[in-house]
């Protein structure tokens, strides 16, 4: 018998149905996943279960009866425990203090000593291994994750939700992470795994359901069905692996970086001793985890981060001089990872947002005099262009924090590539866009690497970079691990590099 | 659209009501009727051709003021020093109208506004170099400036510039080819009121037609954004603090040229402050601060006539602004959590 059931839960935000008739059910000691594109309502389901959202109508059974949690401590009471994509932790404080914050059983004086017996028990048994009074900041995100996993085990909960835990972890650490699940799944704990990696649902789950623009497809039993089912259920239609990569005609050097170092003070260093170069008609994937400089990277490349050491070499013209505009005019475009942060102006419209670049050039103003019907058809030529899709009414006016991400994204890329364009340094570029808005932008780099021009993808997600990548760097600790022709690539490698094992000792596995 | 603009009008009339229903309230309680009040109060404004004209000369200053605070505003440059400014704009404008006697009348009037100006830009600058060097806000160190600049006033007018044929804290009559010309007569309605609306229509221009008002706009929203495109942040910071001080500084030279003739303590009557509460109600766009100067200082008017005839205190306008401010940020507290929650559903 199932220990929890969702039924027919609908919930709709401003008269969409975010989740429309779903039901969802949880069984001890089995792992069922929860699949679905962005936005296609599996967050909403589970935040509905634990108390963050109310239901419009459906009804959750828990332990067969029927309950209603006003709020996340209600549900963590009643025996649930939830990962957010994002942690919740206080990054100043121990493990400790953070595992057991909010206890209901807490008195006035905290009993360290045995919270910390009981932890060190806790993930001896699962193998989360952890020291309970290392400070949380200190942590790597895959031990952060720990923590807060322990943190629910603490509160003797007996549902585990856990939403994309694995995508912060190298594979390495997924592959531990799931050895973890498996010996909590033998303990009898019910879990729920909300993911779009299908190698992952393979991997670990029993059941899962499919949920697709708010609306369950099917429930499907994994022993039973196979990759290409779940993805064909997911979106609908086949996932696109393959895209035209015209045979290397990489030409000569467009891009060199030459021991390029980035220090701040105190701290380690986020950049050390960088060379690389990206050529013409060439895509070179940056791997890696992010936070290992990847980031510093771009922004160097950029002109946005100042104060480094070493040279940019643009077109064989070392550029480390010149401001992010004069780089811009010289050809280099930034999709950076960080859209609402580094790209737009949210709070301005469309037309505005695309000006960003070029405001300052004839014919969108002339000697300073802003010419507004300019823009306005630059704007209307994008948009068909670059199918950007704004609001019906108000067209090119429409703010942008009002668009979707996909849109967003397409506008950033109808700025950034330009005729005049020559190196692309495109950071995460389809993180948070759904499939269709994914593939478009995957086309657009190759299409670009196509006409010649230089492309540095920098990218969390493996199968983007393998894709896409005629050469791919992997970055670790702010060094450059290890780079890689695309025939030599393997998940296998390219995960050593991202864990920090040197190339030399790729080549020779022990 | 449509319902958002009716929300806009419903949510304006709200805010009347309010603001009647708390004024009401206040003349009822000290002892007064209510309809005679506003009786006297529409009387004080349009009562006569002389009145009416003098709410312009009390919005000039106003109107100059609030509009350097809508230009600090909207570049994301807190400046709370309009009143320091003002009153850097005075001394300069007193000095150079004071001690070049041979210049001729119009070329001192210019030069003497021109010097209040950059004074009271440069003395902005000084928030903004700290805000860039040593980060620290530039809300404390605008605040910190307004009391130094309002007592080296007081300083000054009892020593240097202290007008020697008399004991008073006051400086010397500026001699009448320097002052500031009236336009219509019997009324003190003077010619900075015409250069503080041709200002605002300058501001409008910048801000609106211009890359310069472009990049004001795009580095207040975002100044990562704006640095990440290659629009000099550091840059239009400097601008808007120079300009938006400039403009609160000419009101004080104004000030010193049209109406007072000398320089004096108090001279600002607190426009200094005033402003950031006009600049905040006019959402930091330079035609809405005209009008919102020119009703606040219309309501003023009213209120000193209620104030005369009724002693009804006229500090109820104060204290209905003060209303009125909280009331429009509340809104917008409001609607951000709406927004808030929209956002939410989004994840």
């Amino acid at each position: 018998m199932p220990i929890l059931e969702m039924k027919d839960i609908c919930k709709s935000f401003s008269g969409v149905y975010a989740n429309d008739h779903i039901s969802l059910s949880a069984e001890k000691g089995k792992i069922s996943a929860l699949l679905g594109e962005n936005g296609a309502g599996k967050t909403t389901l589970v935040n509905i279960l634990f108390g963050i959202y109310t239901a419009d109508c459906g009804q959750i059974l828990w332990r067969g009866k029927p309950v209603n949690f006003s709020s996340p401590k209600d549900a963590i009471d009643a025996g649930i425990g939830m990962v957010q994509q994002h942690f919740s932790l206080v990054q100043k404080m121990t493990v400790l203090d953070n595992i057991i914050l909010n206890l209901s059983g807490n008195r006035f004086f905290l009993d360290r000593a045995a919270a910390e017996k009981r932890i060190v028990h806790l993930a001896e048994k699962y193998g989360l291994r952890i020291n309970p009074k290392a400070r949380v900041c200190d942590l790597s995100v895959g031990e952060q994750q720990r923590v807060e996993i322990l943190k629910a085990l603490f509160r003797d909960v007996e549902l585990l939700i856990l939403d994309e835990p694995t995508g912060v972890l190298t594979p390495q650490e997924t592959a531990h992470f799931f050895e973890v699940l498996r010996n909590l799944k033998n303990e009898g704990y019910a879990i729920i795994i909300i993911t779009h990696r299908m190698s992952e649902i393979m991997a670990i789950s029993d059941q899962v359901t499919i949920l697709r623009d708010g609306k369950k497809i099917i429930d499907l039993v994994t022993a039973q069905t196979n990759p290409s089912e779940l993805s064909r259920y997911m979106i609908g239609r086949e996932l696109k692996e393959n895209y035209e990569i015209a045979s290397s005609a990489a030409g000569g050097d467009l891009l060199i970086l030459d021991q390029v170092s980035l220090n701040r003070k105190g701290k380690t260093h986020p950049l050390h001793d960088i060379s690389l170069h990206v050529r013409r008609g060439e895509i070179l994937g940056v791997a890696g985890v992010e936070g290992n400089g990847q980031k510093e990277l771009a922004e160097v490349i950029t002109g946005i981060q100042k104060g480094y050491s070493g040279s940019v070499f643009l077109d064989g013209r070392c550029t480390n001089k010149e401001s992010v505009r004069k780089r811009y005019e010289n050809g280099v475009a930034y999709i950076s990872d960080d859209r609402h942060r580094d790209s737009l102006v949210t709070d301005m419209n469309l037309t505005e947002n695309l000006m960003l670049r070029e405001y300052c050039c004839e014919p969108y103003s002339r000697s300073g005099i802003i010419n507004p019907k300019a823009m306005l058809l630059n704007a209307n030529r994008m948009m068909d262009e670059y199918q950007i899709r704004a609001s019906g009414k108000s067209g090119a006016a429409t703010a942008v924090k009002l668009m979707s991400g996909g849109n967003q994204q397409k506008l950033i890329i109808a700025r950034e590539l330009t005729v005049d364009a020559k190196l692309i340094v495109a950071s995460q570029p389809t993180r948070g866009l759904d499939i269709g808005a994914t593939e478009f932008v995957r086309n657009l780099l190759v299409s670009q690497r196509n006409e010649g021009k230089g492309v540095l993808l920098i990218s969390a997600d493996l199968e983007e970079i393998m894709a896409l990548s005629d050469r791919i760097a992997v970055m670790f600790g702010g060094r450059i691990a290890g780079i890689l022709n695309r025939e030599d690539a393997t998940v296998e490698k390219i995960g050593l590099l991202m864990g920090g094992v040197t190339g030399k000792e790729v080549e020779q596995p022990c | 659209m449509l319902t958002n603009r009716y929300q806009g009008l419903w949510n304006v009339l709200k805010i009347l009501a309010i603001t009647l229903a708390v004024s009401t309230g206040l003349i009822l309680a000290c002892g007064a009727s209510p309809f005679e009040a506003y009786a006297l109060f529409v009387r004080g404004i349009f009562g006569s051709f002389s009145s009416f004209a003098e709410i312009f000369v009390k919005a000039c200053p106003l109107i100059l003021t609030s509009l350097g605070c809508a230009i600090a505003f909207r570049t994301g440059f807190f400046n709370i020093g309009a009143e320091g400014q003002f009153y850097v704009g005075a001394m300069a404008t007193t000095i150079v109208a004071l001690y070049l006697p041979d210049v001729p009348g119009f070329i001192r009037i210019a030069l003497a506004l021109v010097a209040g100006f950059l004074c009271g830009g440069l003395w902005a600058l000084l928030a903004a170099f700290f805000k860039a060097r040593f980060n620290i806000s530039e809300i404390i160190v605008t605040i910190m400036l307004n009391y130094i600049a309002i007592n080296f006033l007081g300083y000054a007018v009892r020593t240097f510039l202290m007008d020697p044929a008399g004991n008073v804290p006051q400086s010397a009559k500026i001699a009448v080819e320097a002052q500031l010309p009236n336009l219509i007569n019997s009324t003190r309605f003077h010619a900075g009121i015409v250069i503080a609306v041709f200002c605002v229509l300058v501001v409008w221009f910048l801000i609106e037609k211009t890359t310069v008002g472009y990049e004001l706009k795009a580095v207040g929203l975002n100044q990562r954004a704006a640095a990440c495109n290659g629009i000099s942040v550091m840059k239009n910071i400097i601008l808007s603090a120079f300009l938006s001080g400039g403009l609160a500084a000419l009101a004080g030279g104004i000030e010193v040229l049209a109406i007072q003739k000398k320089l004096m303590e108090s001279i600002s009557a607190n426009c200094g402050y005033t402003a950031v509460l006009i600049a905040l109600i006019a959402g930091n766009n330079p035609l809405a601060v005209l009008a919102v100067a020119i009703l606040y200082a219309a309501m003023q008017i009213g209120a000193n006539s209620m104030q005369r005839q009724l002693g009804v205190p006229s500090a109820i306008v104060n204290i209905i602004i003060g209303a009125v401010v909280l009331l429009i940020l509340g809104k917008e507290l409001l609607s951000s959590q709406r927004k808030k929650q929209a956002d939410v559903q989004c994840n």
